[in-house]
Formats: C-alpha cells, structure tokens, sequence
C-alpha cells in the first residue's frame, strides 16, 4: 500500500508566534489514516493555530507541515483532499446553509446532487433553506461537518466538531468519525472533552502552551499514567489504614467510609481487610480516567488557572495531592 | 492486497485535477452565487437605480425651471452657458451618491468574508487566494459598470417628459451624453474596486466605507483650501477629478489630457487591486 503511507498529515518543526508569544513551539507530529487521531490541550495551547497552519490559513513562522504529501495550498483540488470544520457558524448569516454550501461546491465544481446529499448526512435538511443567522450552534456545527464532507476528502480535520451538540448529535459525529476512520480516512479532531475524545479516538496528540505533550495510543496513554488506584468503601476506614499501611501504599480519605489506594492491588487489600478483620463492601479498581492523564499532563501547561473553587473542586484537588 | 494487483484490477485513469479542481471561472462562479444569494446586494443595487433616477427628475426638474427663468433673462442665459450640451449631464446626475452605494457593496463584498469569518472557509476551498480577489474584483467592477448604464439610461428615459416640458432637448447619441454614460460608468466600476480594495486592506466594513468616502468626498475638498501648485497639480490625479476631466467634451486648460486622465483611472483601478492582492496572499486568515 504505497499509496496509504502519504496519506496522512505531517507536522515538521511546526512553528508560529504572535508578536513575542510563541503560540505553537517546534511541534512535530503525524496523523496516520485509518484511525482517528485526538487532538488534546487546554485552551490557548495551540490547538486550532495548528489546525489553521495545516488548511495553509495561517503561514507558519518555521516549519513545515504537510497533508498527504504536498502543502495544503499546493493541491489542485484543496476541499477533495481535506475537508475542515474550523469555526462554526462562519459563515455569511443572511445566506440559506444550501446556498452557503452551493458557494464551496461551485470551487471545485462538485456538482448540487452532493451537496443535497451531504444535507441529508447531516441531517440539515429540515433548516438547509433557512438563513445561517438563526442557526443554534449545534445546527451550524453540522453545517460545518457538512461543508468538511462536501469534497468527500481523505483527510477530515475538525476543529471541536461536538461543542454545541446535543446528546444525539455527539453520538453521531463519535459515530462518523469511527465510521471515516473505518473506511481508511485520516481523522482529526480537536476537543477539550475528555470523556467524548477517549470514546472517539485511537491515538492521542496531546499539546500544551504550544509544546508537544503527548503523541501515542490512546491504550498507552491510559495505563502510563501511574500506578492504578482501588476505590474502597468499609465501615472501619481508620482500621484498614492501620492495616495496610506500608511506605509504597499511599490512601486517600474520598468520604467518611471511602478511601483510593494506590500501592497495593486490590487482592492485597482484601486480603489485609480479611487479616484485620475489616469489613469491606465496596473494592473497586480504578482506571485512570483520561481527564486525570491530561490533568497530570497539562498541570504546568495550562495558560488560564483557576482558581480553587470552595467545595466542589476540594476532594479531588486534596485527594490527587495526597496521592502524590 | 498490493498495489500491483489494484492497479492491475483498477487501472488508474488519468485524472487530471483541472476537472475537479479550483480555477478563476469557478471561483468567479462562486463569487456570483455569493453575491446573488445574500439579499442586501440586490436592495443595494436597486436603491442605486431609485437614486439615481431620483436625483436626474430632480436635476431635469431643477435645471428645467432654471432655464424656463433664465429664457426671460439674456443675462442669466449667457450665465449658463451651453444650453444644447446641458440637457445631456442631467441624467447621471445621481451618480455622485450612487457611486458611494455600489462602493460600499464592493466593500462589503470583501470585508464581509472577514467579519463573518466566512473567510476561513472562501480560502480553504481556494488556497492560493488571488483567484477569489480577482473573482471578485471581476464581479464588481462589472456589476458597477452595468448597474451605472442601466440606471444612467434609465434615468434618462424618465427626465425625458420633463425636459420637454421645459423645452430642452436630450440627444443619446450626443458626444456628451455617450461620454457621460460610458464614463460615468467606467468611474463607478474603478470606485468599487478602490471600495473592494479597501474592504480586504482593512477586514472592516465601517472602516472601508468611511476610507472611501475620504477619498472621494473629504480629500478633494480638503486639498481645495490649500494654494499651493503641488496640491493643485496632484488634486488632478484623485479619482473624480479625472472623472469630470473625461465626461468633458474638451479638457479644462492646465488639466491633463483625456488620455492621461483615462490612465490615472485605470491606475486608480488596478494599484488597489494589486496592494490588495499582495497582502490577502500573505496575512493569515
């Protein structure tokens, strides 16, 4: 499959600055076909700069970065190759969603048939004569999507295809990016949902104030994030600590009958529960969410603190230090 | 499965990418079904024609009863010159405030992709850029032209009863009338592309709008209260100073020759373009 290996989007030394800032940092990565690549970091890290360098919108101030082996701006037919969501709603308000589709159709002479299609997909064709202005976000994310699949490319890159979505709407784009992927497409996609992305993607790009964090398996990046903890629950937690204590064990309090172990598997546990004769009614392994992973990732990266709100943050924040 | 045997079962087609691809007829075509589809490009076209026709009745009115006074009057005659050619400038009269419409759709026709970010997605589609710029520079200059003519003849066709009604004649084949028409025509065209010029210099409608409007209404006025010969001499070289050089039968003494002011206006036309294509080519979106 010679073919297949240019397929793909390869950031070389990607570079931009905005005055004195350094918005993207020397990043290097590639988005392979055929799985979908998630495209993690807090806001201002990079994300959509990124994504804006690879459609050739904005010029990098060093580096390179192709898509299927040429610059975007060097194919003949730009929207067949790549297709983008990069901002919803950007769009002409008093326009109708079919004429603003008709409009990139008519660049690239794809004819009204796919563009009535691609309505269709999109599931717009209730509201496709309406003007674009009274669209909900949701409806002008799909317009998005379906302005992205107009030139039916091989490469799709959203820019947070499910902000603004509802429910349903989520699980059908979850669906449609699996589904392109599937077919041998390369899928990009940014959000700063963690649960929707590690139910979306196969590979993650994880970046920072611009720097490259992360680039690996989404599989990798869940069981490298330290050691995994155990949740337990038991009527006696003072007891159980006592029990288990040990230098490599560290225990969190979660609630008054709820502790998370880290350092000990949870046969272990039981088995010290049972020698202290501790009654335990809940023990449960806890993966490593990918919201922990990227929090640990993004701790030092992230442009915009906030600050500790009273309460709902608190267990969380004191239960992670304590665990460190 | 390899690519020997795909290309065996599938040979591949030469495809050349001219048949799926981007070029300027397309972009042009994208750039019409643009402007036709958004409903403030037809409400400014058509006030254009009321505006027009409007201010030539008003004009033919005005002037007719000027006249019809000054016909009792051999001093006030003399005062007024050529009467034969006068009745030929009415029609277009409106074409001082028409221009600043048709320039302010131009402008709008490119700062509206920057402000309602539909940039993103015009540039995406045609990555190298200049194709959109000279499709739209193409789609104003010619819809300013045509709207311009229609509207100038329009408005001739309606001051006609009125000009007989004071007993003054319009001749459509008259040099004076064709140049009015064909010029003023020409002067709009190169007033909107200065308009879409400014709208991609600037991303900003009410900036282009208001930069225009000093160029073609405050400037001139401004550089009147000055004497001083290299003010004069460059006041010449504005835009509706060679306008008004070309629509005149003969050039004013110490002007520029017709030749030279059709040149000045086509370099009004084509130096914005270029600015402006150099730079779209190069900012970021």
């Amino acid at each position: 499959m010679v073919r297949s290996v240019e397929r793909m989007i390869q950031a070389t030394s990607l570079a931009k600055n905005y005055g004195t800032k350094r918005a993207v940092d020397d990043v290097s990565f590639t988005v392979q076909p055929g799985k979908v690549t998630g495209f993690l970091g807090p806001n201002g890290a990079g994300k959509s700069t990124t994504m804006r360098m690879i459609m050739g919108l904005d010029r990098p101030s060093s580096g390179d970065v192709t898509v299927n082996g040429k610059r975007y701006a060097e194919h003949g037919a730009p929207i067949r190759e790549v297709g983008a969501l990069l901002e919803a709603k950007a769009v002409h308000k008093s326009r109708s969603a079919r004429n603003h589709l008709r409009v990139l159709a008519a660049t690239h002479g794809i004819p009204n048939s796919r563009v009535d299609e691609v309505i269709e997909i999109t599931g717009l064709a209730p509201v496709a004569r309406k003007r674009v202005g009274g669209f909900s976000l949701g409806m002008g994310q799909r317009l998005g999507i379906a302005a992205a699949l107009l030139g039916d490319p091989h490469t799709l890159i959203l820019d947070e295809p499910v902000n603004g979505l509802d429910p349903e709407g989520v699980l059908w784009v979850r669906n449609m990016a699996k589904g392109l992927a599937a077919e041998g497409r390369t899928v990009f996609l940014s959000s700063h949902l963690m649960s929707e992305m590690s139910l979306t993607a196969d590979h993650l790009i994880v970046i920072g104030r611009g720097r490259l964090l992360a680039d690996a398996p989404m599989a990798d990046v869940l069981s490298g994030a330290g050691a995994a903890r155990t949740r337990v629950r038991t009527d006696a937690p003072d007891e159980l600590v006592r029990a288990l204590a040990a230098p490599e064990v560290s225990i969190t309090t979660t609630g008054p009958d709820t502790l998370e172990i880290q350092g000990a598997a949870p046969r272990d546990i039981a088995r010290r529960a049972l020698d202290a004769r501790v009654l335990v009614f809940e023990l449960t392994p806890l993966q490593a969410s990918l919201e922990d992973v990227y929090m640990d990732m993004t701790r030092d990266e992230v442009e915009y603190h906030s600050g500790p709100v009273a309460g709902a943050e608190a267990p969380l924040e004191s239960g992670r230090r304590a665990s460190k | 499965m390899s690519t020997e045997t795909q290309q065996a079962t599938l040979p591949q087609r030469p495809r050349t990418t001219s048949g799926k691809g981007t070029s300027f007829g397309r972009a042009l075509g994208a750039e019409v079904r643009k402007f036709t589809t958004v409903p403030s490009s037809l409400i400014l076209l058509l006030t254009t024609l009321v505006v027009m026709v409007g201010i030539g009745a008003l004009a033919a009115w005005g002037i007719g009863s000027v006249t019809e006074m000054a016909g009792s009057d051999p001093e006030a005659a003399a005062a007024m010159g050529d009467q034969a050619t006068l009745a030929d400038t009415i029609a277009p009269s409106g074409i001082m405030l028409a221009q600043l419409i048709v320039g302010s759709l131009a402008v709008l026709v490119m700062s509206s992709e920057f402000t309602t970010g539909m940039a993103r997605a015009t540039f995406a589609a045609v990555p190298k850029r200049f194709p959109v710029v000279l499709a739209k520079a193409t789609l104003v200059a010619v819809i300013a032209f045509v709207v311009t003519v229609v509207s100038t003849l329009v408005s001739a066709v309606v001051i006609m009863p009125i000009l007989s009604n004071y007993s003054l004649d319009q001749d459509f084949a008259s040099d004076v009338f064709q140049r009015n028409l064909w010029f003023g025509a020409a002067y709009v065209a190169v007033v909107a592309l200065i308009g879409m010029a400014l709208g991609g210099l600037l991303r900003n409608s009410a900036g282009a709008i208001v930069t225009l409007v000093g160029l073609i209404f405050v400037l001139p006025m401004v550089l009147s209260f000055f004497a001083n010969d290299f003010i004069t001499d460059a006041k010449r070289f504005l835009p509706d100073a060679a306008y008004a050089n070309l629509i005149a039968a003969t050039p004013p003494d110490g002007g520029l020759e017709h030749w030279q002011a059709g040149l000045t206006l086509g370099l009004w036309a084509v130096i914005p373009l270029l600015v402006t294509v150099f730079v779209i080519q190069r900012r970021d979106v």
